[in-house]
């Protein structure tokens, strides 16, 4: 057991971790008192999950990921997987990959040559087993793809349903918007279970089995980066990608709380995240931000590279510059 | 010259030459030909009785991780090599060119007359083919000081006069990286300019975007969610 500091700060409010309070931060703790009804109502579902059969005996009553010991989370992991195959027909290669020494990954990403194909944000469902079999299925891809007016950054005008039948519009540029993996990250501040958490190599996780749906980390992300799965995930077993890791791209649980994690079932593993996989104009740059020779800190090195909302304090891993 | 054209445009051109060779049917093959060129162009899948031929691996180079299946890792632009087949027939440079001459003007729009009818070179100030085609030998590329240039080396083509794009792309910055970010544990490919980059039109081209995600919904109702509360 690793003890981490993080780990023994009682959980925040919204309006501690924002500090000084301004009208827009009172208004989103606000926002998030009133989710705390909710919260509260969520945190009785187990016991009424457990009654109606939908988990175990076992799954209630498991330590947080990080107090289990290897054989514990073996066995849970197993279990998973067999309740995996079972629901969805697919047995996952279900892992968990820590993170690597000597790694902290960080992401740039360039607006000139983004041309909002949306390529990024369908890949994302795909390498993480996203619902996206119903037609209701909300395709929670954790990339946004914003298009901004040219001349301006002002993401309120922003518009993410653009449709045009080319891209890019002369008038327009795109902005894909994920989780920016923050040095000071208010979600994990806010948590009052502390289901998630930063880990060493910078990747910000969620442990499902702990997290109780309460969503006050959704409401303090400045960047709208985490999403709420409202009902069970549906997947054909074809849709399923069965390279799976206990922090990242499981199929998630109905009532908690997911996000964006750089892919770390690919990138601990060496490999680049799924979505700079498949960008035909090669505007995402990955790497390990500790490796002087690494590509992301030839960016940091040789372009003009800013973050998103550096007003708000958050120091993200994930850079944005212009260059051609 | 053995290399598969899987992947190539005319493709479905070589089905020709293979029926016209076993058969010596030619009004069938022409009949063949026309419908190939009915079929939309380079996106289309190839079909899947197309003879296998070995492949230099510096042609169409594999992108990534092979085990990725579930990404879709193709590069916005299919390779056209220079040994092309055309018509059913070996369309290799030299063939043709060993005959006459290199030329380096052409009147009025510096384009051939006759051959090379669809070329139409849309490359900023570099107008000329002999800037990058090679004067003797048309298989390969010229570099600055008159040597050649492999096909496969066609990057280092584009290098001699775009050096700082080139550096970028040496350092993973202009261009894509695929497979492993970590050496150690596995190969990483690199795309080559001409897999994004038409050398004759090199603007990037506009594409068609992937459908607008679900999340989040919609505020305003779409008109046929709104028809019933
Ligand atoms: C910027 C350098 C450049 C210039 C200038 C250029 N080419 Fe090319 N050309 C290439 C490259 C690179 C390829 C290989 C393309 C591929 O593999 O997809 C090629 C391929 C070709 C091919 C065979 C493939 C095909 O698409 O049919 C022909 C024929 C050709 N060029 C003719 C010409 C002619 C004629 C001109 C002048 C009007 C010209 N090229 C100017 C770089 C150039
Ligand atoms: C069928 C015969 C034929 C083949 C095969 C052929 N060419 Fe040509 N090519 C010509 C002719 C003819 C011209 C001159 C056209 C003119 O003067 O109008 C020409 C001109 C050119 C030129 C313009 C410069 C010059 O010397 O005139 C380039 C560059 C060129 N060819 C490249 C290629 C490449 C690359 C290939 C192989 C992919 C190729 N050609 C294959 C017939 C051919
Ligand atoms: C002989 C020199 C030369 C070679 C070789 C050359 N280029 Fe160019 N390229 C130019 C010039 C000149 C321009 C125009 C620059 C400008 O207008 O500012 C240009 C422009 C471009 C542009 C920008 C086009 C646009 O409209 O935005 C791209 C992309 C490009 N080249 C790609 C390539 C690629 C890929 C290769 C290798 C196949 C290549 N170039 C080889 C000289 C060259
Ligand atoms: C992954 C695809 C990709 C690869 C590989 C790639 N490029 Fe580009 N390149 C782009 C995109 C996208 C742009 C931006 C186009 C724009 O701004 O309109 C671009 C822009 C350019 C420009 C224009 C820059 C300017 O100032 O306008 C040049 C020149 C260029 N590339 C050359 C190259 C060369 C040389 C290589 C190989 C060493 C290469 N590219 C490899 C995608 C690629």
């Amino acid at each position: 057991m690793t003890h981490d500091p993080q780990n023994e700060v009682s959980p925040q409010t919204i309006e501690q971790v924002y500090r000084p309070v301004t009208r827009r931060t009172f208004l989103k703790g606000a926002a998030a008192s009133m989710i705390g009804v909710a919260g509260l109502m969520a945190a009785l579902k187990p016991l009424l999950e457990l009654e109606s059969g939908s988990i175990t005996l076992e799954e209630l009553l498991q330590k947080r990921y990080r107090e289990l010991k290897p054989e514990e989370l073996k066995r849970i992991m197993e279990s998973l997987a067999a309740k995996a195959e079972q629901e969805y027909g697919v047995r996952p290669n279900l892992r968990d990959l820590k993170p690597l020494d000597g790694v902290e990954f960080g992401y740039a990403l360039n607006l000139t040559r983004c041309i909002g194909c949306r390529k990024c944000a369908h890949a994302c469902l795909q390498e993480n087993n996203q619902s996206r079999d119903d037609d209701d299925d909300l395709e929670m891809s954790y990339i946004r793809v914003l298009e901004l007016e040219k001349g301006a950054i002002n993401l309120e005008t922003s518009n993410m349903y653009f449709d045009p039948p080319t891209v890019p519009q002369p008038d327009k540029y795109y902005m894909p918007v994920q989780c920016q993996q923050c040095r000071h990250s208010p979600c994990t501040q806010v948590c009052p279970v502390r289901a998630t958490w930063p880990e060493k190599d910078g990747v910000i996780v969620v442990d499902y089995n702990w997290c109780i749906g309460c969503r006050y980390c959704m409401a303090a992300c400045p960047y709208d980066a985490r999403r709420f799965n409202y009902k069970k995930p549906t997947l054909k077993p074809a849709q399923i990608n069965p390279n799976q890791n206990y922090l990242s791209n499981r199929i998630r649980r109905q009532g908690v709380v997911e996000k964006c994690t750089f892919c770390l079932q690919r990138t601990r593993a060496g490999k680049y995240p799924a979505c700079l996989e498949v960008c035909p104009t090669g505007a995402r740059v990955f790497g390990n931000l500790l490796d002087p020779n690494s590509e992301i800190n030839y960016i940091l090195n040789h372009k003009r590279v800013y973050v998103l909302k550096e007003e708000v304090g958050t120091a993200p891993r994930f850079y944005y510059f212009f260059d051609k | 010259m053995t290399e598969s054209r899987k992947r190539h445009p005319h493709a479905s051109r070589r089905t020709l030459r293979v029926e016209l060779i076993a058969g010596g049917l030619v009004i069938l093959g022409l009949w063949c030909w026309g419908q190939g060129n009915n079929q939309p162009a380079a996106s289309a899948a190839p079909p899947k009785n197309l003879p296998q031929v070995a492949r230099s691996v510096a042609q169409q180079p594999p992108i990534g991780d092979p085990a990725d299946t579930h990404l879709d890792t193709t590069p916005p632009r299919l390779t056209h090599g220079l040994d092309l087949v055309k018509s059913g027939w070996s369309y290799d440079c030299m063939e043709c060119h060993r005959l006459f001459p290199a030329r380096w003007h052409y009147g009025g729009d510096h384009r051939p007359l006759n051959e090379h009818r669809d070329i139409i070179l849309d490359h900023g100030n570099n107008r000329f083919c002999l800037n990058c085609h090679h004067p003797t030998n048309r298989n390969a590329f010229v570099d600055y000081d008159g040597a050649e240039i492999a096909q496969a080396d066609v990057v280092e083509l584009c290098a001699k006069c775009h050096g700082t794009i080139y550096r970028d792309w040496q350092a993973g910055a202009h261009g894509r990286h695929n497979g492993f970010w970590k050496a150690d544990l596995g190969d990483r490919t690199k795309l080559r300019c001409i897999q994004c980059h038409d050398p004759h039109s090199p603007k990037f081209k506009a594409m068609k975007p992937l459908p607008p995600l679900r999340y989040p919904p919609r505020a305003a109702h779409p008109p046929e969610t709104a028809a019933h509360p």
